[in-house]
């Protein structure tokens, strides 16, 4: 073993540095053109089709954020979508833990046909149920509202994250509830006494799913929300567009503004997102 | 313990909140859309039902919606031979990196992935955009002026520039799923075929990459699926435009009921969209083998 | 692993709905998430008008006007509170039919008075009919109500009128001594000067395709000196590939395009893409309607174009039997009340309150917004902009006009096929030929339903 190491280590350094270059080029191609966005999120509107890459803002341009932040109702779309991602992923954790509990450890005679029903859910795409949804959607007087999001965000959450539930409760022996009934505990409490605590690491990975997988959720929220009142943060920019045509600093910074969140979110969770993104990916 | 288990008040309990919740919005929509596909409703008034017609116009004389499957299968090749030997590279690398550097960069990798699809599409418009756009600049910037194209205008470029846009969005998702794989081979396996004679690149051609088919197999599977589906990125940035070149179904589908007034058709799109999804499923998983999707 | 700090709430979270569904459980469906409405009733003094509306940019031009009567009309009247929803033309014709399929149209609403538009609307029964004696001195133009109007009823109010000229920027056009174009074959050339010189010649929104589909009907117009002749084509008394004009003003398109008459990526170009590129001053002109009157006075632009800019009517053929004065005019946007709106009311005597000359006449054209629908000569000050006089003595110096434009006078699935194929001919996607085909196909597939 010793032998390998000293034989690579030469080597190594070589290529070590070969894979830095290669890597520090992908983030380069990966982060300039973010770069790029805010710098002239920054700069006045014109400066936008000088000759420069990049310019320095000279002085910075913080109106265009004020403008940005007002006229963008930045904060409004903001607690909206913090209302319908919260609800979301709370219903999404709260429905997968008690149906995975129901599909691994209850017995009844129609588990597996509709286990499998809501594991077709993997294959529907979304966009295939915009026109039918908008429609239902009206017939019972729910679009144009919060659940108009979160009902659609739920249902297609939930394939996905009863397929985690599912295979995460397989893997829990049974022996530590079979105590509980014992002691009398009603099925309920076990499972949010007992299996809950015990899931958590699934619970992490479906939230964090589900939060990314609505958060940023676009075409719904174009096709099922019309008042401002409920819209969700990533139709501010779409709006703006609009509004702000001929200026693109301020549309640039609505952007920045709308992509801060999620990118904060990130930063502070990074290891979490990281975990949940492999185990959800590689699982579901 | 199994009476208790077989509650059926209980069991109803726990499975019909979502249940419910999925029905409504997941499966009623395909039953929906599968009647109003047979209807020539214009959205407005009534539904007058015409049978298949609309799935035999689509299917025999739409030129569009061929088109826009050969634009998701150009995609999805595109994902397989571009984007994921680079995401797989990129992972590797990455594993082979380790400590804070390591972290760093996986961090880095994943950002556009958690920024929403609505900016990062604008902002690419902004970086095609000829006047004033970034990419235009940096290839004046190393003398390239010659190489500087209509990137959203150009037909025949389109799929391409859009493919990049699309590729730069997933990289991190695909790297991720990749280095998770990684992770999760033994390292003593390593160790094994170093001792047998094995070093550099061959360590990961003989052990990494064959040790990856699973994950392969899964992305290789998410890839095509993304391909068909893809709406957001092209309804943001050329909306299927110049003509249909860049046209894809559910854009399609949503142009057609939204713009046409045509929505029995557009539902009708959606059917044969979702079927051409589980299609394309139940094909890979056949052709990749095993199970790839294991449940 | 490291403890996840917001598992410790979220544990919480469910504790508190095992609670719930504790007590719910006894219900057979606990459901309880679908069947809350968040439905707002509105208090018996409280009004609240919903205006959906296409004009997204309220610090400027026909927006501005509108959100003015908006305010005005609130402070008229504290009771009422009006919500605003505005989007772009294309997501707001989108939204629009998404509304319209679930019947659940705003109480006001803009509209466009054709065919392809408002018809099913009228059809449908969703516009409430409008009492047309209301507005006999609201001094709207002959023909203007047209659009807006079935078997005799009257549906909606126009906002303007609105024609297709050809702006352009005074600066470059001097600085390169290239003449203003008086004739299409003029047109070609400076395009081609401006080209040579780098400069984009004309600023064209390619990717709303509508306005090259108007490119090319202007160019017959300007061919064959005959209004009708592309409204025969749709009606099946002539054929796209069969008449000689017809075949002639594609061709034009063609030739524009081979000196590449448009900005780069023009059909990449939405609405608010092409008009910043000419109010940038990267483009020497601009093909647009007359809506956009009030570009020389909007505050976003800078105080150099607002001088610079001029317009002149689109230039035709010098080879063609059409004048310069023969417009590809029409009275398109407008409003409309929702037949089934709560406040219907309410709402018919807000537009009505609108459109009064003294209010969206009178405003619209002191503040340099609009080209009325309705008559405005009584409010004319002497002070007009540039632009305003200018575009005023196109229109009433006029010797004909088209009506609705041909891709809006048949069925919705017909303008986007007729767009898309003037789109496809201007990226050379079609040769002249194959467009005159397609042409005919989908007036074929237009009059086959």
């Amino acid at each position: 073993m010793m032998t390998n190491i000293e034989i690579s280590k030469r080597r190594s350094r070589f290529s070590k540095l070969f894979l830095y270059g290669i890597l520090v080029l992908f983030s380069v191609g990966q982060l300039f053109p973010l770069v790029w966005l805010i710098d002239f999120s920054l700069c006045k509107s014109g400066d936008l089709f000088g000759a420069n890459i990049l310019k320095w803002p000279d002085p910075p341009q913080w109106n265009n954020y004020v403008t940005a932040w007002v006229d963008g109702n930045i904060f409004q779309y903001f607690i909206n979508s913090l209302i319908v991602n919260v609800s979301a992923g709370f219903f999404t954790v709260l429905f997968s833990l008690m149906m995975g509990y129901a599909f691994t450890r209850m017995e009844w005679k129609l588990k597996k046909s509709t286990l499998t029903f809501v594991l077709l859910g993997l294959m529907i795409p979304i966009h295939a149920t915009l026109l039918p949804n908008y429609m239902s959607f009206s017939y019972v007087g729910i679009d144009d509202s919060y659940l108009a999001l979160i009902i659609p965000y739920v249902a297609f959450s939930l394939p996905q994250a009863v397929y985690l539930m599912t295979g995460f409760m397989e893997s829990i022996p049974r022996s530590v509830e079979e105590a509980a009934v014992i002691d009398g505990c009603s099925i309920l409490r076990i499972v949010f006494s007992i299996i809950l605590p015990l899931t958590k690491p699934a619970v992490v990975t479906i939230l964090i799913m589900t939060f990314l997988n609505t958060w940023n959720e676009f075409i719904m929220a174009a096709t099922f929300l019309s008042s401002n009142t409920f819209r969700t943060l990533p139709f501010a920019v779409y709006n703006f567009a609009g509004q702000y045509a001929s200026n693109y600093a301020v549309q640039f910074a609505v952007m920045n503004l709308v992509a801060l969140p999620s990118l904060l979110v990130y930063v502070v969770m990074n290891e979490h997102i990281t975990k949940g993104v492999t185990d959800g990916a590689l699982k579901g | 313990m199994h009476k208790l288990l077989r509650d059926k008040k209980i069991i109803a309990v726990l499975v019909l909140p979502g249940l419910l919740v999925f029905t409504f919005a997941v499966f009623l929509p395909i039953v929906l859309s599968f009647y109003y596909g047979m209807t020539s409703w214009s959205g407005i008034g009534k539904p007058e039902f015409i049978g298949f017609d609309n799935f035999r116009k689509l299917l025999f004389h739409d030129k569009t919606f061929w088109m826009s499957l050969r634009n998701a299968i150009f995609l999805g090749i595109g994902y397989i031979v571009i984007q994921h030997p680079i995401c797989l590279a990129a992972a590797i690398i990455l594993d082979r990196l380790g400590g804070t550097a390591e972290k760093i960069f996986r961090t880095i990798f994943f950002i556009p992935c958690v920024i929403s699809v609505v900016v990062t599409s604008r902002m690419w418009v902004g970086i095609y955009d000829p006047q004033y756009g970034l990419l235009n600049k940096v290839l004046d910037l190393f003398g390239l002026g010659a190489l500087k194209q209509e990137w959203l205008g150009n037909p025949r470029l389109v799929l391409w520039s859009l493919l990049v846009i699309i590729m730069w969005q997933g990289f991190g998702w695909g790297m991720m799923i990749y280095y998770a794989g990684i992770k999760g081979i033994p390292e003593e396996l390593y160790e094994a075929a170093r001792m047998d004679g094995a070093s550099g690149i061959k360590l990961y051609t003989s052990i990494t990459i064959p040790l990856l088919q699973p994950v392969i197999r899964i992305n290789m599977t998410l890839a095509v699926i993304a391909a068909l589906k893809q709406m957001e990125t092209i309804f943001l940035t050329t909306n299927g435009g110049p003509g249909n070149a860049s046209q894809f179904l559910a854009n399609y589908l949503y142009i057609k009921a939204f713009n046409s007034f045509e929505y029995g058709y557009g539902n009708a799109i959606s059917v044969l969209f979702a079927a051409a999804c589980l299609i394309a499923m139940i094909l890979l998983n056949r052709l990749l083998k095993r199970e790839a999707i294991e449940y | 692993m490291k403890k996840a700090t917001g598992l410790k709430w979220i544990s919480l979270m469910l504790a508190f709905i095992f609670m719930i569904s504790l007590v719910g459980c006894s219900k057979p469906t606990p459901a309880a998430s679908v069947e809350e409405t968040p439905k707002e009733t509105p208090k018996d003094t409280k009004v609240t008008i919903k205006l959906f509306t296409n004009l997204p940019d309220r610090a400027s031009r026909q927006g501005k006007l509108e959100q003015l009567l908006l305010d005005n009309y609130m402070k008229e009247n504290p009771n009422v509170v009006i919500e605003v929803e505005a989007l772009q033309d294309e997501p707001y014709k989108q939204k629009f039919k998404a509304y319209a399929s679930g019947n659940q149209l705003p109480d006001l609403f803009s509209v466009w008075g054709q065919p392809s538009f408002f018809n099913p609307v009228m059809k449908a029964g969703y516009a409430a009919e409008l009492n047309a004696a209301d507005y006999k001195d609201y001094g709207f133009f002959n023909g203007a109500l047209d659009g807006f109007s079935m078997d005799g009823r009257l549906f909606g109010l126009p906002r303007n009128t609105d024609y297709m000229v050809l702006y352009y920027n005074k600066a470059i056009f001097e600085s390169n001594g290239v003449k203003v174009p008086t004739s299409y074959e003029e047109l070609i050339e400076a395009a081609k000067s401006f080209r040579a010189k780098g400069i984009a010649p004309i600023a064209m929104n390619g990717k709303d395709k509508w306005a090259i589909s108007l490119l090319y009907q202007d160019l017959v117009i300007k061919e064959g000196g005959d209004q009708k002749l592309i409204y025969d084509a749709l009606n099946g008394k002539a054929k796209f590939t069969e008449n000689a004009v017809l075949k002639k003003a594609a061709e034009d398109v063609k030739l524009l395009m081979d000196v590449k008459g448009f900005q780069d990526s023009f059909v990449a170009a939405d609405y608010g893409a092409a008009n910043n590129l000419f109010a940038q001053e990267k483009a020497a002109m601009y093909y647009m309607g007359a809506w956009e009157v009030g570009m020389d006075s909007n505050p976003d632009f800078s105080d150099a174009f607002k001088k610079n800019v001029d317009v002149v009517p689109f230039p035709g053929l010098q080879t063609g039997a059409g004048k310069n004065t023969d417009l590809l005019a029409w009275n398109g946007g407008g409003y409309a009340v929702s037949a089934n709106s709560p406040v219907k009311d309410e709402a018919i005597k807000l537009l009505n309150y609108m459109m009064k000359p003294e209010n969206w006449v009178k405003n619209g054209w002191q503040e340099g917004l609009v080209v009325p629908g309705q008559k405005y000569d009584s409010f004319l000050t002497g002070n007009e902009t540039n632009l305003q006089k200018k575009l005023t003595d196109i229109l009433s110096s006029s010797t004909s006009i088209s009506g609705t434009s041909w891709n809006d006078s048949l069925t919705p699935d017909f303008k986007t096929a007729s767009e898309n194929i003037s789109q496809e001919l201007a990226a050379g996607m079609l040769t002249p030929e194959q467009f005159l085909e397609a042409a005919d196909k989908a007036v074929a597939e237009a009059s086959g339903k």
